[in-house]
């Protein structure tokens, strides 16, 4: 896939809007970070993409074909929506085959990927709210396509599930487009590499994240001796000697001095998320 | 595997409890098509009443059959609901699927499921009718009334409920009577009719099935216009 261009689109659900005049031009692969507040319109969005939605003014086209009229276009574009969207009465197995049928794909490699192969004889609606969610995802790496609509993929999972879904997608970001909505700051942060910022059903910034300049940066610093004399300027909380600067070069020179003066450091954090600010400030 | 052969074998899977009770139906159908053939014409005959049982009875089987259809397809239209509720019909609509695409996939499910009993409760009628000695032409009679009535009305259910589940604003859960309900519409008459208006019987359920038959497909095929989208989202 070469790009993927949303002109001017507006949609919603019986007549009344959601989205307004969004405008974007992706043609890089990579993690595109769709965030927003709830209501902020970010699924309708994606089921705009993904052609679920019919939109009420606008275009989207995949290397220069409409999205919505074209059939075979949409076979190149997977849907991750915030519910499981497996038949619950079948198995995990069968579930996984249901949709294989209908578009092809190869079952025992959606099993190995997503670490299901165990529960590939379980019922599905036996299954918990994590196991499910894996499931899930499974559905759509039966096949492969070019460009990934996921809509919160790492909601209701446990940490280290969390973590392989996400090592998952970083991988298939090398050379696919993935459009990934999520409302873990930390997380968009870590995984992504645009950020696509929705307020109001208005697109209100479109950028790569390591553009995003903060005005502050809070590092928490754990330390086994008490260093406080060292960082006169900092406050404690939770256990943390909290520092702040307005740049983050300056905390190198912060742990260099603390590492010098034998403070015993143990843990260093970021406490805010430039995102954050970004988030409440846009 | 098509989406609609899927579609009917996951319904079959889902309740067994409306298939027993379709099969059920379609025996009592039956068993009342033939009991009259055992009661001597004179008991039949009642003196004083204006209802010809000797020619209503046999009809009311027609009605019967037909409701055990619409029973034993029942599953399919649940299925609908639960799948628009768990997502699945969103993620169809991903695949590249429009609502009409779905629509006849769960109406081709219901026709499929209803023309297996339909075909097994007119064969087991026939056969006991003619070893009762039931003319062949009424069997006959029956037989078309029946496919007729319980297909319409078969239809009509399924597409109505697939309308109502979309229109309606508050999902109220799979167990969607509706469907049942207006399914019903013209099976009813195929009940009360032969009683009323024994001498048109025949001419007035033929009529209303294929008026159903009509107004069903034409529900149908307006589907994709009538019934936008975003209806078929949880």
């Amino acid at each position: 896939m070469q790009k993927l261009e949303i002109n001017e689109i507006s949609a919603g659900y019986g007549g009344k809007e959601v989205i307004h005049n969004i405008d974007l031009k992706i043609t890089e692969p990579a993690i595109y970070i769709v965030l927003g507040p709830n209501g902020a319109g970010k699924t309708t969005l994606f089921r705009t993409i993904g052609g679920i939605l019919k939109p009420f003014s606008g275009r989207i086209t995949l290397d220069d074909t409409d999205l919505f009229n074209s059939k075979e276009a949409r076979k190149r574009i997977a849907y991750l929506s915030h519910l499981s969207a497996l038949p619950e009465e079948m198995t995990v197995f069968n579930a996984l085959k249901y949709y294989a049928n209908m578009e092809g794909g190869d079952i025992e490699h959606s099993l190995e990927l997503l670490s299901l192969s165990d529960l590939k004889d379980s019922k599905f609606s036996s299954l918990s709210q994590g196991q499910k969610k894996r499931v899930s995802i499974g559905k759509i790496f039966l096949s492969e396509r070019e460009l990934y609509l996921l809509d919160e993929p790492t909601s209701n999972v446990d940490p280290k599930i969390s973590k392989e879904i996400r090592d998952i997608i970083i991988k298939l970001s090398k050379d696919k487009f993935v459009l990934y909505s999520s409302h873990n700051l930390y997380e968009a942060r870590e995984i992504g590499t645009y950020l696509i910022l929705i307020k109001n059903g208005e697109l209100k910034f479109f950028d790569k994240i390591e553009n995003i300049k903060a005005k502050q940066y809070r590092v928490g610093i754990k330390a086994l001796n008490d260093i406080s004399d060292l960082l006169p300027e900092s406050e404690f909380d939770n256990g943390y000697y909290v520092v702040t600067v307005d740049n983050p070069a300056a905390v190198a020179k912060i742990i260099n001095d603390l590492v010098h003066a034998g403070a015993g450091l143990t843990e260093v954090r970021e406490i805010d998320n430039p995102l954050q600010e970004f988030f409440k400030g846009e | 595997m098509s989406f609609w052969q899927a579609t009917m074998k996951r319904s079959v899977k889902l309740s067994r409890t409306y298939f027993i009770m379709g099969v059920l139906m379609a025996v009592f159908g039956t068993a009342i098509s033939n009991v009259y053939s055992l009661i001597p014409a004179d008991l039949l005959n009642i003196e004083g009443t204006s209802i010809d049982l000797m020619n209503s009875m046999p009809l009311v089987s027609v009605s019967l059959l037909s409701m055990s259809a619409l029973m034993f397809s029942m599953p399919v239209m649940m299925l609908f609901v639960f799948d628009k509720n768990t997502g699945v019909l969103e993620y169809l609509l991903s695949t590249g699927l429009n609502q009409f695409d779905v629509y006849k996939g769960y109406v081709k499910a219901s026709l499929s499921l209803a023309s297996i009993l339909l075909v097994f409760s007119n064969v087991l009628n026939t056969a006991i009718g003619i070893y009762l000695g039931t003319s062949l032409d009424f069997l006959a009679t029956v037989v078309v009334l029946t496919f007729a009535v319980g297909l319409s009305g078969v239809l009509l259910g399924a597409v109505s409920m697939m309308a109502f589940s979309s229109f309606q604003k508050t999902q109220l859960g799979a167990n969607q009577p509706l469907g049942i309900a207006i399914g019903m519409v013209p099976v009813l008459p195929a009940l009360m009719v032969p009683f009323i208006f024994p001498s048109y019987a025949l001419v007035i359920i033929i009529s209303i099935a294929i008026m159903t038959l009509l107004f069903s497909l034409g529900l149908l095929l307006l589907s994709g216009r009538l019934i936008p989208r975003e209806k078929l989202l949880p």
